[in-house]
């Protein structure tokens, strides 16, 4: 289980993450969504102590993560928004460097390597050098690497940044099936908002550092209404959120043809939820 | 152990880069070699002043092969591979992973060092370079190696580690007991200069060199620098906010 109690970090004046507390659970799928600059990324390094709080605490399994902390640190592996490798190194060294970190023996290194750079389709590249592979390469790279040591923690900050549709979704199902089959809890933040939708059990909207909303996609898009219609205003998309689906009709037939009915999405209530923020600002 | 590890890395990057790594160890010291040396033909002492001059070149060598290894690696995994994340956030712990950056860095000082006394051996004449040299290059590229952690983790861009080249290594490369001594210097100035590293260095290099003891004094002076500068770099990494 992580706890985030009081999690605030500050850069100068300007507060990236105040006061976040939330509770993951262990073998959670947990989504942290926000706009650009809400402090998601800040987050993410906090709980893989790149950077430490101002204030607040992170406890895994109730005890305090810091750099001290070794027996925490081995359950967390994490896979940054940037590629965090070494460029200058191959496939296989990746692999290896990332093992013998973790102390795991050479055997377990050369089967793991095999099969994860197998599984990612990276076998023939395994001599490449980081530098000379594609972006998309690069973040199945990552991935193999962040699975390597089978965590039971996973923390992903935009792992699918750059990827295509087809790579995207399988690693939505590679995602799946570590988070179901190993009880792995992943921690995942992302700009693809049905890709949280899709992946999430619960998420975290969070705004200027700020825990706004905080349940189940389901649930979260209940409150806001399952039906939504949009409707073009002076060149403006306008959506309207509906509880019920008569009410969402009986609106569509008193508008013209510029409006149409559909289901509510996360990313509605992520719209919402941010705009709100922003016209408040 | 996260010691061993950090230097497998520096292996596996000085396997890679062996030419280039071998080169630039060789082609600066050569020319200070060639040209103070060979070119320009003077007398020290009575001695021919190459005599003089190898022994800080070497411990020159020694600095400059520990400090770039460290400073430029670590400031561009820092900033711009962002490869320091992985160290971070796994459990090897972090007092490892610095003893092993410096004892890493130390070993390519040694090699740097290495590469000059075998290059400079057919005109090395009766200098002495035995066990104890070996030791005092060892410890040399110790220090610049946790100097150059220090610097790379306070550095804020990658032109950062460059310019520390260039306001820290170069004046002492030209002014610490390697082409010149330091009892020369005007009194005071002499005093500054003379507690710097490098100036220990080619002074112990040389007195073994010279057949005489190194003194214990030098000893001292490299052990407190590796001491303080150790201690700044456990102190970032363990509590720096923004590593």
């Amino acid at each position: 289980m992580i706890e985030l109690k009081g999690l605030t970090k500050k850069f100068g004046d300007f507060t990236a993450v105040d006061q976040l507390s939330l509770t993951i659970g262990t073998g959670e799928f947990f989504g942290l969504l926000g706009p650009n600059g809400a402090g998601k990324t800040t987050t993410i390094s906090m709980m893989s102590t790149v950077l430490l709080p101002t204030k607040g605490e992170i406890l895994i399994d109730g005890v305090k993560l810091d750099r001290h902390a070794t027996e925490q640190k081995r359950k967390l592996s994490v896979i940054t928004q940037e590629y965090s490798m070494r460029q200058d190194m191959n496939m296989e060294e990746v692999m290896e460097y990332q093992g013998r970190l973790y102390r795991m023996p050479k055997k377990s290194i050369r089967e793991k390597t095999d099969e994860l750079l197998e599984f990612a389709g990276l076998s023939d590249y395994r001599r490449r050098t980081v530098r000379h592979l594609s972006g998309g390469m690069k973040r199945k790279l990552m991935i193999c690497r962040a699975l390597m040591i089978e965590p039971e923690i996973l923390l992903l900050d935009e792992p699918t940044a750059g990827m295509d549709a087809l790579s995207r979704r399988q690693m939505w199902n590679l995602l799946r099936r570590v988070n179901a089959g190993r009880n792995m809890t992943i921690v995942l933040t992302t700009h693809y908002i049905e890709e949280a939708q899709a992946l999430c059990g619960r998420v975290a909207l969070i705004n200027r550092g700020q825990l706004q909303k905080l349940d189940s996609p389901e649930t979260l898009i209940r409150e806001l209404g399952p039906y939504a219609v949009d409707e073009t205003a002076e060149d403006d998309l306008v959506s309207h959120y509906f509880r019920q689906r008569d009410e969402a009709i009986e609106y569509l037939s008193r508008t013209g043809e510029s409006a149409a009915l559909r289901a509510t999405t996360l990313e509605d209530v992520f719209v919402v939820c941010a705009g709100r923020k922003l016209e408040g600002r | 152990m996260g010691i061993v590890t950090v230097i497998w890395e520096k292996w596996v990057e000085f396997r890679r880069d062996f030419y280039k790594i071998t080169l630039a160890a060789m082609i600066s010291p050569l020319m200070y070699l060639v040209i103070f040396g060979m070119g320009i033909q003077t007398t020290s002492h009575g001695e021919p002043y190459l005599h003089f001059l190898i022994p800080g070149i070497v411990a020159m060598a020694t600095m400059t092969g520990s400090f770039s290894a460290i400073a430029q690696n670590m400031s561009v995994q820092r900033l711009y591979e962002k490869a320091l994340d992985q160290i971070m956030v796994s459990p090897t712990p972090l007092w490892q992973f610095i003893l092993g950056q410096i004892l890493g860095g130390s070993l390519r000082g040694l090699y740097a060092g290495g590469v000059i006394l075998l290059l400079t051996w057919p005109v090395r004449g009766d200098l002495v370079f035995n066990g104890l040299s070996v030791l005092i290059m060892l410890l040399n590229g110790m220090v610049f190696s946790t100097i150059a952690l220090v610097l790379s983790f306070l550095a804020k861009s990658y032109a950062d580690a460059p310019r520390y080249t260039s306001f820290i290594i170069t004046p002492m490369s030209f002014l610490c007991n390697t082409f010149f001594s330091t009892e020369q210097m005007p009194a005071g100035f002499r005093q500054a200069v003379g507690i710097l590293p490098l100036s220990q260095t080619s002074a112990m290099i040389r007195a073994i060199a010279n057949g005489q003891p190194p003194g214990w004094i030098g000893f001292s002076v490299l052990a407190a620098y590796l001491a303080v500068f150790g201690l700044i770099s456990m102190v970032f990494i363990y509590r720096k906010k923004n590593l």
